[in-house]
């Protein structure tokens, strides 16, 4: 049977980080978003995929290939435009028979996707706090009588986790499928209409982990740090100190002074300390560097970022290939200790947070003794002048004196 | 300009043709057509709107379409003529974007071997002649028969024996490969499938390919296989139509060195040495004319003053030149007179009501202009159009110049038509409309010597622009790019007029831009240069290449490579163009929409 993971969409919520990658490619603990999908479903047994791509396409594709590197086979197939669930899923109706289709953009456990490859015609439930987000699900019994569209107040807390098991039957009534309120053709409303023919048995997922805006990837690899083991393959200098799971990739050397509490993990070829401090669910990529007199915390560092002199970074996300200046800081916590809210696409959003950091793109540029505010959303190639204060939501390209 | 598409693949083909013909709408079409091929050819066209075709379009199945967007240049616009072409046995269909120039002696043959045409069109004649040279292998067969075609094409062909491909090949017309996954494309242009892929194969000159859902396979004019890597789009989608450039007023500068054979094409033949255009055209300029008038505004009007000297010097008609707003109320409008007017929209409001006036006083009315349907080629006794594709950017360039060489070649069959010139004349005069292409390639590959010059210019506060007989026109076109784009104040004189006033101006700091050609007034020129440095301001000459004499005269120098002195005009003026562009886009300026400006002007 072939998996299909929906992978083509931008991810506007996820700006400013999704101007440069599509939102499938986001990482979490140094491994994209969808390739834990894929680890999860290759051990639940899928060899055949199909990966439905469109935004930024060939990232997806230069990643994983043709699937080699996992000893699997991977198809893809381009969307075109971004016009719903439902057309997503058509995309693929040449190519499969029974198929288990996923979001994405979402983290599923090995166990749960298992679960929904061994029951035919179901799809995965999960229970939230906050179901008024999310389409909820309306059930008798096992089965599911339909699924509601986002609800103000809805009387459930049982939700549509976003992935299914389909057999061809699906493809008639995505054909039927009309355009939604929001201009996009929804897999819920293929699937309601199935209802009346056909029935969908809900199955609860035990993890699940979705990304709807960019500080949930702080959650998110939290949430997988807790479960890493310690694995150093790197260079450990003398008088440094390793506490607790911490995975040190080939050819990192940590220098002397180096402080780390776990769960951490840091890739290959980065230069760490002298004299810093990593503290837990921090996640540093490839070619990184974090010097002297630096402090990072539940952050997410991606390729090539250097946190080079005297900063602080926590509860943040930086993008690849930045520079921060020597004392550029980051601010995490309002002093009246009230959620932090982040303007985003210039609306804005309460974090439901009390301590973020910042969201900055790639290849952002800070000079010394710059100062980031809570919450600042700073778009790619974003120049932060000498001594500036940055705050609100930044757009790529501009600078900032 | 036509478009071409073809898509084979696992989704609906109907839905993805139409889908990538509206992304190629901007070529131009007034009529469009499709085939999807499913067992057999099914083939529906429609005159007008790519919106009409897909709404008269019957739920048709299949996976492989062959699709088409049509811009006249041979037989009328109908049903009939549009694409795509079915070959007499019906199993063949193409479609076709270019010229077919011995098409005349190919369909005398087949139609001798007994095949059957239904259109008027030189396409149709691929068809008929491919199913010909079939014996089992469409490649083959396209491969023959191309062999026996003269003139320029890209083209696709699909068959109903051989239904897991499209074959498609070129030659002097675009056509390239998208390659995707379990599908592929063939298009005139990238945006028409970049939402699907953005991987492509660039096709060669000669080169035929054949593309199944799963592998593209190219051959090269001797049909062996060549091997080619893709190449990654990375603009974004939203920028298609700019094809990468960071203006539209950039991209349709470089646009130029296809859009000066677009606007010849079918209306030269090197063979026959002849000027041919539509009928009503045709007999508009055969019949009795006393004078003519040329009437329009802007950019059009100083393509008008060029056309003046075009047709004074090619023929014995006078030409009297006007402005719209004024010719409407106070311009001789006599009955043995052919007003010709221009307007790149075709719905600029002063050349429409000049247009009404000229045609309720009995005048004969010939409208050139770049948009087909527009309300001037409605109202006109004729038109002839420019073929340069939508021009987005305020600042009109591809259509000055294709509405430059549209009155050299009407001058050039006037003057044919009244004995004026001969055959030779006209031979050599194509030959050099056919050398433009590579003289404005060469011109535009200079872009970053201009933009060194145009840094000298960037902080002038007025700038002035002069020049002789044919050059003046293009002193005042010059100096309106830079005023509309750039907000530098700049002035176009004729050379001998400085001296009558515009000499009180001239100050240290006042640049003039000399167009200094190698004609009967060089020596003038060369005195007005002197005349201007002696006041302390900097020349900037524009010269022949093989110009040894300027540097002495003047401080700064650009050079076009020479050609003949009636189209010296066209790399002048992409030379005047890019200098405007360059300066405007040094002090920041908002390039494709000027403030105050207006593309198309429907108010008086």
């Amino acid at each position: 049977m072939k998996c299909v993971i929906l992978a083509a969409g931008e991810g506007k919520r996820v700006h400013p980080l999704t101007y440069t990658r599509p939102k499938v490619m986001l990482p979490i603990a140094n491994k994209p978003i969808i390739e834990w999908n894929l680890k999860n479903a290759i051990n639940a047994g899928f060899k055949e995929f199909i990966f439905v791509v469109a935004y930024k396409s060939e990232m997806v594709r230069n990643y994983f290939g043709r699937g080699e590197k996992w000893g699997i086979k991977i198809e893809y197939i381009n969307q075109g435009e971004a016009l719903g669930t439902a057309h997503a899923v058509g995309m693929v109706e040449k190519f499969v028979g029974d198929f288990v289709v996923l979001s994405g953009d979402t983290i599923f456990g090995k166990q749960d996707i298992k679960n929904i490859l061994d029951n035919k015609n179901c799809m995965g439930l999960v229970n939230v706090e906050v179901a008024k987000d999310y389409g909820t699900v309306e059930m008798k019994d096992k089965n599911i009588l339909k699924i509601h569209e986002k609800m103000e107040s809805p009387d459930t807390n049982t939700i549509n986790a976003g992935i299914y098991h389909f057999n061809k039957k699906i493809f008639d009534y995505i054909r039927k499928t009309k355009k939604s309120i929001r201009g996009e053709y929804e897999i819920t409303d293929s699937i309601n209409m199935m209802f009346k023919d056909k029935k969908l048995e809900g199955i609860f997922l035990k993890e699940w982990k979705d990304v709807v805006y960019p500080w949930h990837l702080i959650d998110a690899n939290e949430e997988i740090l807790k479960k890493i083991d310690k694995k150093i393959k790197g260079n450990i200098e003398k008088n440094t100190t390793i506490k607790g799971d911490v995975i040190i990739g080939k050819n990192t050397t940590i220098m002397a002074g180096s402080y780390i509490e776990g769960p951490v993990v840091i890739g290959e070829n980065c230069k760490i300390g002298p004299n810093c401090y990593i503290r837990a669910y921090t996640s540093i990529g490839n070619n990184c560097h974090v010097g002297n007199a630096c402090e990072v915390k539940n952050s997410i560092i991606m390729d090539g970022t250097n946190i080079p002199h005297q900063n602080y970074v926590g509860d943040s996300v930086l993008g690849q290939n930045c520079n921060l200046g020597a004392g550029s800081k980051v601010a995490n916590l309002r002093l009246d200790k009230k959620n932090i809210t982040v303007v985003l696409n210039g609306e804005k959003v309460d974090t439901k947070r009390r301590k973020l950091g910042v969201i900055m793109g790639d290849n952002v540029q800070t000079g010394i003794n710059s100062m980031m505010n809570v919450g600042t959303t700073i778009g790619n190639n974003v120049f932060i002048g000498p001594g500036a204060f940055a705050t609100g939501e930044i757009k790529p390209d501009t600078i900032i004196r | 300009m036509c478009g071409i598409i073809g898509y084979i693949g696992y989704r609906d083909a109907k839905q993805v043709g139409i889908d990538c013909l509206k992304r190629l709408e901007y070529r131009g079409y007034d009529s469009a057509g499709i085939s999807v091929l499913d067992k057999i050819q099914q083939v529906y066209k429609e005159v007008g709107e790519i919106k009409e075709l897909e709404k008269n379009l019957p739920d048709i199945k299949g996976n492989i379409s062959i699709n088409h967007s049509r811009w006249a240049t041979h037989g009328k616009v109908t049903k009939e003529n549009a694409h795509p072409h079915l070959s007499t046995n019906k199993k063949i269909a193409i479609v076709h974007n270019g010229i077919i120039e011995n098409f005349r002696k190919l369909k005398e043959e087949l139609i001798t071997k007994g095949y059957k045409f239904t259109s008027q069109t030189d396409s149709e004649v691929i068809a008929h002649l491919i199913e010909d040279n079939y014996k089992g292998d469409l490649e083959k067969a396209v491969y023959s028969a191309l062999k026996k075609i003269e003139g320029y094409y890209a083209i696709l062909v699909t068959s109903s024996d051989e239904p897991d491909k499209i074959v498609g090949a070129r030659k002097d017309s675009p056509l390239v490969i998208g390659v995707g996954d379990n599908e592929n494309f063939l298009a005139s242009d990238i945006p028409a499938f970049l939402k699907y892929t953005n991987r492509v194969i660039y096709l060669n000159d000669g080169e035929i390919c054949s593309i199944s859902s799963k592998d593209v396979k190219i051959y090269d004019s001797n049909n062996n296989v060549v091997e080619r890597h893709e190449d990654i789009i990375k603009w974004d989608f939203k920028d298609a139509e700019k094809s990468g450039f960071a203006h539209f007023m950039l991209k349709e500068i470089f646009d130029q060195k296809d859009t000066v054979t677009y606007v010849i094409r079918g209306r030269i033949s090197e063979i026959d040495r002849k000027i041919e255009f539509h009928e009503n055209v045709e007999n508009l300029l055969k019949s009795e004319l006393d004078l003519i008038n040329i009437v329009a505004c802007g950019t059009s009007y100083y393509a008008g003053l060029v056309g003046k000297y075009f047709i004074e010097k090619l023929t014995d008609i006078p030409v009297v030149v006007e402005l719209a707003s004024e010719y409407r109320y106070f311009g001789p409008k006599k009955e043995n007179s052919l007003v010709i007017l221009i307007t790149q929209s075709g719905e600029t409001l002063d050349t429409l009501a000049a247009l009404k006036e000229a045609k309720a006083s009995g005048c004969k009315t010939l409208v050139i202009t770049n948009v087909i349907g527009s309300s001037a080629t409605r109202l006109s006794d004729s038109y002839i159009l420019t073929q340069s594709g939508p021009e987005i950017g305020v600042a009109a360039t591809k259509t000055f110049t294709a509405q430059v060489i549209t009155l050299f070649l009407i001058a050039l069959k006037i003057g044919l038509n009244r004995n004026k010139i001969g055959l030779d004349e006209v031979s050599k005069n194509i030959l050099e409309l056919k050398e433009l292409p590579k003289i404005v390639r060469d011109v535009l590959e200079k872009s970053n010597d201009i933009l060194e010059i145009a840094k000298q210019l960037k902080n002038a506060k007025s700038v002035f622009f002069i020049g002789r007989g044919i050059n003046y026109p293009l002193a005042l076109e010059g100096a309106l790019k830079l005023k509309e784009i750039s907000y530098i104040h700049a002035e176009g004189f004729a050379a001998g007029e400085l001296k009558h006033g515009p000499f009180a101006l001239l100050t240290e700091t006042t640049p003039v831009v000399a167009i200094a050609t190698k004609d009967s007034t060089y020596d003038k020129i060369l005195a007005n240069i002197g005349e201007v440095k002696a006041r302390g301001s900097k020349v900037l000459a524009i010269a022949d290449e093989a110009d040894t004499e300027i540097e002495k005269h003047a401080d700064l120098v650009l050079r076009y490579p020479s050609n003949s002195d009636l189209l010296s005009c066209i790399p002048i003026i992409v030379i005047l163009q890019l200098l405007a562009y360059h300066v405007a886009n040094l002090n920041g300026c908002s390039i494709d929409k000027p403030r105050n400006l207006a593309k198309s002007v429907t108010v008086e």
